[in-house]
């Protein structure tokens, strides 16, 4: 079962495990992401920062699909972690499961602008983001757990 | 008048100066407290509000790039208001939430402005002019203290006669009832600790900290103490891993294979070319990691005032340094208490740069991001989830007492742990980089810091409801002067089981997605209430 999805392009860092980890009282934090999956120095590094009680899951979008989709981890309470929104939207366009997107934080860069305090997204994610409203998927911004809940909608 | 109004400003810009001096919680209520008592001429009260003021803000904290109320405004205007009108500490609590919710928003706003000044950081980066980028860093930083000093400044200047004014008027009933409703409060705080560190493996050592305190009526620090040997015997025994033992990073001369890690990090083969000195400006810099901390770039440009030394010391050439100004302005955040390490591996990488002419630059900046999400993951949680957790217990339950001790022990507490490792680091970063990560790995270190922590953490948290809050019942069974109390009844079978019922019953609604500014009116409406028709005392 995944108990949210969150847009971070830190990935997994303090936020993450040590306020949503144990508010979503998460067992299996997953970060789909291609590039991490095969470098072995990320993956050491987030080995590190795994909070106790908690398997950690470092796979490619394509194995991370297939992942979702084994019986095997429906028994898992998820924590799915994604670097941008292109990501989120294959996952959720792949994995019907995913019915709420939350963003944690996406840096600036060249194009972007900030809609909430820690994110900041282009264009080409405005696309992907109205694209996904339309399919009815919720969209919030949220740092921490007990941050209020920003719609995205309200934010573009 | 105009000497203390003077004095509370300073201690404003004293407390947000926290970001040039290592975010070491000198900016706390339980600290900044007792100096506002100092600066009013009633030193003891200032340690009692600072205390229960720390209490209510516990759960308030500050990780990644998530603002929680402004505790250093709110606090000390709160602290001072409070002491001028006598009132005491409940006036103090009615106060400080809403100004620091207030005082909250215009930090946000500068973190929000503070991205302008990112062009002229990237010119001085662009000209190879470190001295200019230092003085932006510190001018930028020194805006936070400035502006919240002058705004105390105003809200005394302009509001102190008419708060008393309205202080003075405040009928006794209402102020009895925020005194319940105030004691009441520290539940939330508690509460939003558990729902950092409760799970149903955990539970035990949460309920078992409460009994030590409830029954056993022991310290917050002996429980502390209790804990560490508990979580020492626990990791203990689930070291006898196949890898061995060997927590020492120095301990068994185990030399992993350098070049499988894909990130070339500081390699074996070379004398350091920076002194040991130098590598201590990194420490010493390091503490200056937030002074601009902005929406936009976050803590890039602490970091490249604190790498600033070594690039000194390595890029003699104006070009040569420009490129590594460039390098380090990019977007950067992690746990301050953890950033020495990144600094100490950054300046291993840099030195390599400046030797090696095919060295790969931009491998620094992937090392560097790759490690600044994972390092704050683990110490923000061993450092805010614990090592503050435990300072704090053993701090505000002296403080409450108007004890001095209690401000002094927190801050000892946690900044001899804080301050050594994060020197250390700064070492272990450039002498042995990646490969000391990859030792941590190996032996399983870091799940047993963190799993033995949590145990001490959660001991302390279960002491906490029933040593720092005092809420009581002033029901009787049968008619009043005769009537047998329910309290006495209480303390016979549990005593303190309102305050932990309270606690519990708080993260049960935070477990169901209640806001939290809904529960915290919610106690203070309870409280208040249950004062009014002598349920509570």
């Amino acid at each position: 079962m995944i108990k949210l999805t969150r847009i971070d392009d830190r990935l997994l860092h303090g936020q993450v495990a040590f306020t949503w980890t144990p508010a979503l009282g998460a067992d299996c934090l997953l970060i789909a992401n291609d590039k991490a999956s095969k470098d072995s120095f990320l993956k050491l590094t987030f080995g590190l920062a795994k909070p106790p009680g908690a398997q950690l899951q470092i796979k490619s979008l394509t194995e991370t699909v297939a992942f979702l989709k084994d019986e095997k981890s429906a028994h898992l309470k998820i924590l799915l972690l994604v670097t941008s929104v292109k990501d989120a939207a294959f996952l959720s366009g792949q994995v019907p499961e995913i019915k709420s997107i939350n963003f944690g934080g996406i840096r600036g860069k060249e194009g972007s602008r900030l809609i909430s305090k820690a994110v900041a997204i282009t264009e080409d994610d405005v696309v992907l983001i109205k694209e996904l409203l339309a399919g009815g998927i919720e969209l919030e911004a949220r740092q921490v757990p007990t941050d209020p809940k920003q719609l995205i909608s309200t934010l573009i | 008048m105009l000497l203390s109004s003077f004095l509370i400003v300073l201690i404003v810009l004293f407390g947000h100066s926290e970001d040039f001096l290592g975010t070491t919680l000198l900016s706390r209520p339980l600290v900044l407290g007792p100096l506002v008592g100092l600066a009013l001429n009633d030193f003891s009260q200032g340690i009692v509000i600072g205390a229960t003021l720390e209490l209510i803000f516990m759960g308030n904290i500050k990780v990644g790039a998530a603002i929680p109320p402004d505790v250093i405004t709110g606090g000390v205007l709160g602290t001072a208001f409070a002491i001028l009108s006598g009132k005491g500490p409940a006036i103090a609590l009615a106060l400080a939430i809403p100004i620091s919710i207030l005082a909250e928003m215009v930090i946000s706003g500068l973190f929000v402005f503070r991205p302008v000044f990112n062009k002229k950081f990237n010119e001085y980066a662009e000209e190879g002019n470190y001295k200019k980028l230092q003085r932006l860093h510190i001018l930028s930083g020194l805006l936070k203290p400035v502006l919240m000093g002058l705004i105390t400044f105003l809200a005394l200047q302009l509001g102190a006669t008419a708060m008393k004014s309205f202080l003075d008027r405040i009928p006794s009933w209402v102020n009895t009832g925020l005194q319940v409703a105030g004691n009441m409060l520290p539940a939330l705080g508690f509460a939003l600790l558990l729902n950092l560190m409760y799970n149903r493996k955990m539970a035990p050592y949460f309920f078992l900290g409460f009994i030590l305190a409830a029954w056993l009526k022991l310290p917050v620090l002996a429980i502390g103490g209790l804990g560490l040997i508990i979580a020492l015997i626990l990791t203990d025994r689930t070291v006898s891993n196949p890898t061995g033992p060997g927590d020492e990073p120095d301990s068994t001369g185990y030399e992993p294979d350098n070049t499988e890690t894909g990130a070339s990090g500081p390699g074996g083969e070379k004398t350091p070319a920076l002194s040991g000195n130098t590598i201590r400006h990194l420490f010493f810099r390091s503490l200056a990691l937030e002074a601009n901390f902005n929406f936009e770039t976050w803590q890039n440009t602490g970091f490249a005032f604190a790498i600033i030394p070594a690039l000194k010391k390595l890029y003699p050439t104006k070009e040569g340094m420009s490129r590594a100004l460039k390098r380090h302005l990019q977007f950067f955040n992690t746990s301050p208490y953890g950033s020495t390490f990144i600094l100490g591996i950054t300046a291993a990488m840099e030195e390599q740069n400046s030797r090696d002419k095919d060295f790969d630059e931009d491998s620094i900046n992937s090392v560097k991001l790759g490690l600044m999400g994972p390092l704050a993951g683990v110490f923000d949680s061993l450092f805010w989830g614990t090592l503050k957790v435990i300072a704090a217990g053993v701090g505000t339950s002296l403080a409450l007492k108007g004890n001095v001790l209690g401000p002094v022990l927190f801050l000892l507490l946690f900044n001899i742990p804080h301050l050594a490792l994060r020197y250390k680091l700064t070492f272990t970063g450039y002498h042995a980089g990646t490969r000391f990560l990859q030792k941590l790995a190996q032996t399983n270190a870091m799940d047993k810091l963190t799993s033995g922590a949590a145990i001490i953490g959660l001991m302390v948290v279960g002491a906490m409801p029933a040593t720092l809050m005092s809420v009581k019942t002033s029901l009787t069974i049968g008619a009043s002067p005769q009537g047998i109390p329910v309290q006495g009844i209480l303390d016979q079978i549990v005593p303190s089981v309102i305050p932990l019922a309270l606690t519990l019953l708080v993260y049960y609604f935070i477990k169901k997605n209640i806001k939290t500014t809904y529960l915290l009116l919610g106690l203070l409406l309870a409280g208040f209430l249950g004062s009014l028709v002598h349920i509570f005392a």
